[in-house]
């Protein structure tokens, strides 16, 4: 039970497709922890993936319950092994920061709501619906899974007319 | 590399669009040692513009930065105006507040920039970008505004939106406030 150093871009382990989770089993439950330690120890942060602390396994943590704009509408702390984004529907655009990618943010379109399966720390598979910002939030950890960062999701550097300068 | 070791230079590059001037002011800094640390590049009507902020390790003379251009903007069209930056302008503070998008429409009038950013300077918002155009047809002429603010601490986007309210009816255009304070994961 730890809280682990987050691996910051251009560390080559954040761009790699992380392994499927074989088997469930101690070592795994003691990522989950470090997971979750990680990120109440993250001012703000509502969520880390695996890669993000220099591990290369298909398994992430969310939790929007205590951020403004997922306080309303979450399932709570999610342990996730092997998450599987099902479908996608709906666009809304957020502006988004990484710790991993520190200074920089841009605005990213995602899905407003997806169906998530997954497998949790007891073994047992879960399948959901998520909306708003909790679907947010798992479309960029399960990013982080696939070897995304949010900078590969930037579309463009113009709002309709007009130039958007991302914020430092 | 500490920024103290280095020198920092607010270069402004414009002149009439046409492929290359990125490449062009791009060699020579790249040529003289410059590190483009930041910068804003955008065409505005038929010119484009750049605006750098580039680092060279010291000594290094604003001079020499002057003199390359100088040579290789010669007869391009292009202007090249550099200003010497001290060690405490090249900092970046990042702002506390939060920060708002703000989007006002309507007919064309004088005074709608003016208007709408004394109103936001004198409650401490500072601007952190900014956007105009002219839009619509030639005798239905729409000016639009769009810029993002970092507001003071303790202010709302809904304070923001109050503080501009009265101005909607005053310029008659549409003013409008969105939080857009970025989300870390």
């Amino acid at each position: 039970m730890s809280v682990r150093t987050i691996v910051n871009y251009p560390n080559p382990i954040l761009k790699a497709k992380a392994a499927a989770v074989g088997q469930i089993d101690a070592e795994l439950h003691a990522l989950v922890e470090d997971l979750v330690d990680t990120m109440h120890a993250g001012p703000g942060s509502v969520g880390v993936a695996a890669p993000q602390i220099g591990v290369s396994l298909r398994v992430c943590v969310i939790d929007v319950s205590k951020n403004r704009f997922g306080k309303d509408n979450n399932h709570g702390l999610l342990l996730m092994v092997n998450p599987e984004i099902l479908s996608r529907s709906g666009a809304a655009v957020m502006r988004e920061g990484c710790m991993s990618v520190p200074d920089y943010t841009g605005d990213v379109e995602r899905a407003t709501e997806v169906v998530l399966r997954y497998t949790d720390p007891d073994g047992s598979a879960r399948e959901f619906t998520a909306t708003g910002f909790e679907a947010v939030a798992i479309q960029h950890e399960v990013d982080h899974l696939d070897g995304f960062l949010f900078l590969d999701r930037i579309s463009s550097l113009k709002t309709g007319l007009f130039r958007r300068k991302s914020y430092k | 590399m500490n920024s103290s070791t280095l020198a920092h230079f607010a270069v402004t590059i414009i002149g009439k669009d046409r492929p290359g001037i990125v490449a062009d002011t791009a060699e020579v800094l790249f040529k003289l040692g410059c590190n483009v640390e930041d910068s804003s590049c955008t065409m505005l009507g038929g010119e484009f513009a750049m605006i750098l902020i580039v680092s060279h390790v010291k000594p290094f003379a604003k001079k020499t930065l002057e003199a390359e251009f100088a040579v290789k903007n010669a007869g391009n069209g292009l202007s090249a105006y550099i200003r010497t930056l001290k060690d405490d302008e090249v900092c970046y503070r990042k702002p506390n507040g939060e920060l708002c998008l703000v989007s006002v429409y309507g007919s064309d009038k004088p005074g709608i920039v003016y208007r709408v950013t004394r109103e936001l300077a004198d409650r401490g918002v500072n601007i952190t970008d900014l956007n105009t155009k002219l839009i619509g047809s030639e005798d239905e002429q729409v000016y639009v505004l769009m810029l993002e603010a970092a507001l003071p601490e303790g202010m709302s986007a809904d304070d923001a939106s109050q503080l501009l309210e009265t101005l909607k009816n005053e310029l008659s255009v549409e003013i409008s406030v969105r939080l857009i304070t970025p989300v870390s994961f």
